[in-house]
């Protein structure tokens, strides 16, 4: 094939994708970098720790209320039946971040979903799935997930339904709001004009672009779970099989004044963990608006 | 003359606004003939975005909508088609370049897999077909280092150089008509040259029919066959290109043609540059439109028949719509 003087003879620079510019933002905000290393280190504790440390942290161990440090069997001492308080934050993390995790998704999932085809189609439709995510908005949060859990039997997955389901409408508002702007840029008549097809402007074309501040909050959406299972479980409204940082604030909450460290130590446990998410999330949204910043 | 490829038979477009309906192309009539440029020159919001938006079955709906009139494409009604014979239709027959390579390209992509994405679409290729086959497009339009660029993201190339993706995203399904909605007007003038020569380049290789809309009389000039000339909705004049730079009938098309700066007469420096001309006012708002011409507030020649009464295009091969032309030629 013949080809057209070219445009500048020089040779290319190696492509930077948009996710690469973005990490090279983040790798320099030091609090994000914090963050993200103290999440790693709380997964890979409660990943791991429960290998090395092993035992049911329902078993009675040691004398009730042993405070911390004074037992070399029960470093950080025992709860007010003598059960293991290590044993229950190793245990009890995996199902406290699990809930966060996935109720998040289950945000995102529901809310671009709805969100998405609100944005995109508008008219009546947008109306319609406005007036639903309103409803679902003016709910007393709590007291619907509440209702939910009660419905269903109390475990970790109804707990993270119930958190998604109630948490979905600021997604789905934030997806319509980023669909709304996008679908009127230059690229989706562009997209329109090779002959794309509605769902593949949708998922392919709008989504993408949608994708940072929705990504940013999920981050956020994690943190708010996981103090929503705390609540819920403080409340004895989750599965009492299931240990979880939240169960142990709530089964203790009545020595508070006889032991502190039954409740501290998960209390502190959900500080660091949503704190940390906090701080990727902001992380993120500093990384993929870079303007947003500097003003 | 040959069959028409693209045939607009009284296209009416009408949007609802707050000011009630609003006519946006009142009843407009053009021709494409296999292979040739048409020029469809005007100011903004004369409608020519919407001509091209039209054609290509793109007009927002709502607010929009074609209220009268045919486009036949190869002998085939398009108003009527239903989406899916126009999504076949759109990339594959007729396709089109926009004015801001700067966001007609998905941010998101990169070069390559956008049109990658294009050549999946309308044909059965593989993924590493459609690659191979898009660094050879890229190749084709001009673009050095083409295997490294097919990997850039937009924000990475210039302008020029997206103009150019945007040509090979436009071109690679071999379309029989090639809209450019003012592809060069977003450019530097050297790089304006060049994507003209480019399209020209296409035009000979592929026989593509091209639908050039500008405001650029020096578009015209350089790239049109025949030029139509847009005033609010209307067209006010048509004919060849020669015949509308040489001989420009409506006070509008000279207005147009007065205004392009004309550099180094043959005498030189002695002899002082005329001013530039300008037309005097803007294009008015389309809900104001009333009776008559629709340029007779602007117009130098306009009498009173003009405000009573709307032109119609006449004559043979160069046509116009103007009541002051038609008093001139008896």
């Amino acid at each position: 094939m013949s080809t057209v003087e070219p445009a500048a003879a020089s040779r290319a620079p190696e492509a930077i994708s948009p996710l690469k510019e973005a990490w090279a933002v983040y790798r320099r905000n030091a609090p994000a970098v914090f963050g993200a290393l103290l999440l790693l280190a709380i997964v890979a504790f409660v990943l791991y720790g429960t290998l090395i440390y092993k035992g049911d942290p329902y078993e009675i161990v040691w004398a009730p209320q042993t405070p911390p440090g004074v037992e070399a069997t029960v470093p950080l001492g025992t709860d007010n039946l003598g059960r293991d308080l290590l044993r229950g934050l190793l245990k009890g993390g995996g199902p406290t971040l699990t809930v966060g995790a996935a109720a998040a998704v289950i945000t995102l999932v529901i809310g671009i979903f709805l969100g998405g085809i609100a944005g995109y189609f508008g008219g009546w439709i947008d109306d319609l799935l406005m007036r639903i995510t309103e409803f679902f908005q003016v709910l007393p949060a709590l007291l619907f997930a509440m209702v939910i859990i009660t419905l269903f039997s109390p475990s970790t997955i109804t707990t993270a339904i119930a958190i998604g389901v109630t948490l979905w409408p600021q997604t789905a508002r934030l997806t319509r709001a980023e669909f709304l702007r996008i679908r009127e840029l230059e690229y989706v008549t562009a997209a329109r004009s090779i002959g794309a097809r509605n769902g593949r402007i949708m998922w392919k074309v709008i989504l993408p672009n949608a994708l940072p501040p929705l990504i940013v909050s999920a981050t956020l959406t994690v943190g708010v779970a996981i103090l929503f299972q705390a609540g819920l479980s403080f409340l004895g409204l989750d599965d009492p099989n299931t240990m979880s940082w939240g169960l142990m604030i709530g089964m203790n909450r009545q020595y508070i004044l006889d032991a502190w460290w039954p409740v501290t130590f998960p209390g502190l446990a959900i500080f660091l963990t949503v704190l940390a998410v906090s701080l990727v999330g902001d992380g993120l949204n500093d990384a993929f608006n870079p303007k947003l910043r500097e003003r | 003359m040959a069959e028409p490829l693209l045939s607009i038979r009284d296209l009416k477009v009408e949007f609802s606004t707050r000011h009630g309906r609003v006519t946006a192309l009142d009843g407009i009539d053009l021709d494409l003939l296999p292979g040739e440029t048409l020029g469809i020159v005007g100011e903004s919001g004369c409608g020519k975005s919407i001509t091209a938006l039209a054609t290509m079955g793109l007009i927002p709906d709502p607010p929009g909508r074609i209220a009268a009139g045919h486009i036949v494409f190869d002998g085939e009604n398009i108003v009527r088609a239903d989406a899916a014979r126009l999504q076949n239709l759109r990339g594959a027959d007729i396709s089109m370049i926009f004015q801001e390579p700067m966001t007609s390209l998905n941010p998101v992509f990169t070069a390559g897999d956008q049109i990658a994405e294009a050549i999946m679409l309308h044909q059965s290729a593989s993924k590493a077909e459609a690659n191979r086959r898009a660094v050879e497009l890229l190749r084709r339009v001009g673009i050095p280092d083409a295997e490294r660029r097919a990997r850039s993201y937009p924000h990475e190339l210039s302008g020029g150089m997206r103009q150019r993706v945007m040509i090979a995203i436009a071109i690679s399904c071999r379309p029989r008509i090639l809209i450019a909605d003012e592809p060069t007007t977003a450019l530097d003038v050297t790089v304006q040259a060049q994507i003209f020569d480019l399209m020209r380049d296409i035009q000979r290789q592929f026989g593509v029919a091209i639908m050039l809309i500008t405001h650029d009389m020096g578009a015209i000039a350089e790239m049109a066959d025949r030029v139509a000339v847009m005033y609010a909705g209307q067209i006010v004049e048509k004919g060849s290109a020669d015949a509308i730079l040489d001989d420009p009938l409506h006070p509008y098309t000279r207005g147009l043609i007065g205004c392009i700066p004309v550099l180094g007469k043959e005498s030189g420096r002695e002899e002082r540059m005329p001013p530039l001309a300008e037309i005097p006012g803007i294009v008015p708002p389309l809900h104001l439109l009333r009776q008559g011409c629709a340029f007779a507030d602007r117009c130098p020649l306009a009498f009173d028949r003009c405000r009573a009464e709307r032109p119609v295009l006449k004559g043979e091969d160069h046509t116009v719509a103007c009541f002051a032309t038609e008093l001139e030629a008896t």
